[in-house]
């Protein structure tokens, strides 16, 4: 009969388990219609452009870039990076965790770590071309050009990472991590970020919409970060966030 | 393999396990306790799933809370229901068996399945499993690593007669080749077939534990209590005072007569008597506390 070696491979099976469980038929439409909305969306407002766009401070610039790094940063920052990986995330080790299957996890000799390094690996991997596709097509609808299209990708990017981390986290903190997520997004995110400079550096968008107006050369406003801490930041958001999920699920029951 | 010492455990206010200690070795050992005696608590406790509040739980030497390498050695059915659904049954037990380091996951796969009746090429995703199904899945992915300590809870339920006999014969051959094997149960009868070795939880507590045959008779040895309905209790009462194996006797409401006895059995043939010859019309027997509740509730309060 088989016997146990000391070092299996045990990223990958964990890994394509929680990308088989959490990609969901309705998770996935329902985040898809939202993607395509923004390609309409993205589409009828380049139609819409009539000419250079004055920007405060800046002057004239192209009508098309700034109606397009605006909308990005309206839409796909503030809404679709945010949502989709909220969705993901906190169901890549929320989901098992409430449904009790977390048990045929735990109680095998698996690092913490691999569990939910794994788990947040599968759920960005999911997240990652429902968000960037659409919104890259968006951006490209809307005539920005391809820096306009390069930058999108990159911010959301670095949004998504950031997001992924926090929320999968939150989906081992509490079994409403959904409700939590939203009133993060919209509340903290949308309001009171917006109030003041140092709530705006506690809140994710501000890094990537910091990048994506770096790198598209479009002034917007609430992007004050430098070009290192867009970088940084969020993945030491990550970096933690996981650190404690992690920790978290060494040390919780499991039911 | 198992060492238990002076452990409780609460949730809050509430406290689940109460001062708990046994030791358990290689073969089968029924947990036996009513639902909410804290049988679940004590197995998730084994396993490492939960630790005490109070005490200490020894599994093969080791802390299994903190000792990750040792669940290399534990598995657990658990009572809950839920599985990976998507997956087959293959594809789950094989995902266990991978998780374990086994060194062939796919030779163990095809024999754990096997063990228990499931067709290892059978495709279908374990949601649309019976319910017995299921449960077999799940002592399947339990088995695959070959672990020295399986802590089975309720793993019966849902299952068939024919099955329940197969599973029950599992188990006893992985007693018998030298495995700890702990099975929790609510069910009386079911606990005589797994082995001889009974631990009896009740309120939280350790009521009893032993040989099923002593735990049984320790059982059956309580006191009952009876109420009969009659025409006229009165004189039933007076009849039945003073009689062998009638402890207590008193009247309840206008027609019934509540009566306590070592010996159940004897006293529905002395009420019988008695009635007959005081001409008395008897309407209903009732057994009082003939539930298995009010069985462990004794094996607390009376020790």
């Amino acid at each position: 009969m088989s016997r146990a070696v000391a070092h299996a491979p045990t990223r990958w099976p964990i890994y394509r388990l929680v990308l088989r469980s959490t990609v969901t038929r309705a998770r996935l439409g329902a985040l898809l219609a939202l993607g395509l909305v923004g390609i309409v969306v993205g589409a009828a407002l380049g139609t819409g452009v009539r000419g250079p766009a004055l920007v405060d401070g800046v002057g004239l610039v192209d009508g098309h870039l700034a109606t397009g790094a605006r909308f990005v940063n309206a839409f796909g920052l503030s809404l679709l990076v945010p949502v989709t990986a909220l969705v993901f995330a906190s169901a890549a080790l929320g989901d098992p965790d409430e449904d009790g299957t977390m048990v045929y996890l735990w109680l095998r000799p698996v690092p913490r770590s691999r569990i939910v390094v794994s788990a947040a690996a599968a759920s960005l991997t999911v997240a990652w071309p429902v968000v960037v596709l659409p919104l890259a097509a968006a951006a490209a609808a809307t005539g920005g050009g391809g820096a306009l299209v390069t930058s999108t990708v990159v911010a959301a990017t670095i949004g998504l990472v950031a997001y992924t981390g926090l929320f999968c986290a939150l989906g081992l903190l509490t079994q409403r991590a959904l409700m939590w997520g939203l009133l993060y997004i919209f509340l903290w995110e949308g309001f009171v970020a917006g109030a003041a400079d140092s709530a705006a550096r506690l809140a994710v968008r501000t890094y990537a919409r910091s990048a994506l107006s770096d790198l598209s050369g479009m002034p917007l406003a609430g992007a004050t970060v430098g070009t290192t801490a867009q970088w940084l930041v969020p993945l030491a958001v990550a970096a933690v966030a996981l650190w404690w999920a992690t920790w978290r699920l060494a040390r919780r029951d499991i039911s | 393999m198992i060492e238990v010492d002076h452990v409780s455990k609460w949730f809050g206010d509430v406290v689940a396990v109460s001062d708990v200690s046994f030791r358990v070795g290689p073969g089968v050992t029924a947990l036996l306790g009513p639902n909410g005696a804290g049988k679940s608590t004590v197995l998730r406790m084994l396993c490492g799933l939960t630790p005490p509040s109070k005490g200490t739980v020894r599994v093969l030497g080791g802390d299994p809370r903190r000792d990750l390498e040792l669940s290399r050695r534990i598995s657990i059915v658990p009572q809950q229901e839920a599985l990976f659904e998507g997956l087959s049954a293959y594809e789950f037990v094989h995902l266990a068996g991978v998780l374990s380091g086994v060194a062939d996951p796919d030779a163990a796969t095809r024999a754990s399945l096997a063990l228990v009746d499931l067709d290892p090429d059978d495709d279908r995703a374990v949601g649309s499993y019976s319910k017995g199904m299921r449960q077999r899945v799940k002592v399947a992915q339990a088995l695959v690593d070959h672990p020295e300590v399986i802590v089975l809870d309720e793993p019966l339920t849902g299952l068939d007669p024919r099955q329940r006999l197969h599973l029950i014969a599992i188990f006893q051959r992985l007693g018998e080749a030298g495995r700890c094997v702990v099975v929790s149960s609510h069910v009386l009868d079911e606990v005589e077939r797994f082995g001889s070795r009974v631990l009896v939880m009740a309120q939280g507590r350790l009521a009893a534990e032993g040989d099923y045959h002593a735990i049984r008779e320790l059982m059956d040895d309580r006191p009952h209590r009876v109420r009969v309905r009659s025409d006229d209790p009165r004189r039933l009462a007076a009849g039945l005072l003073g009689a062998d194996g009638v402890v207590g006797v008193r009247l309840e409401g206008p027609d019934a007569t509540v009566i306590d006895t070592v010996d159940a059995s004897s006293l529905r043939r002395l009420v019988a008597v008695v009635a007959r010859d005081g001409g008395i019309r008897l309407h209903e027997v009732t057994p009082l506390d003939d539930d298995l509740e009010s069985v462990f509730r004794y094996l607390v309060e009376g020790r």
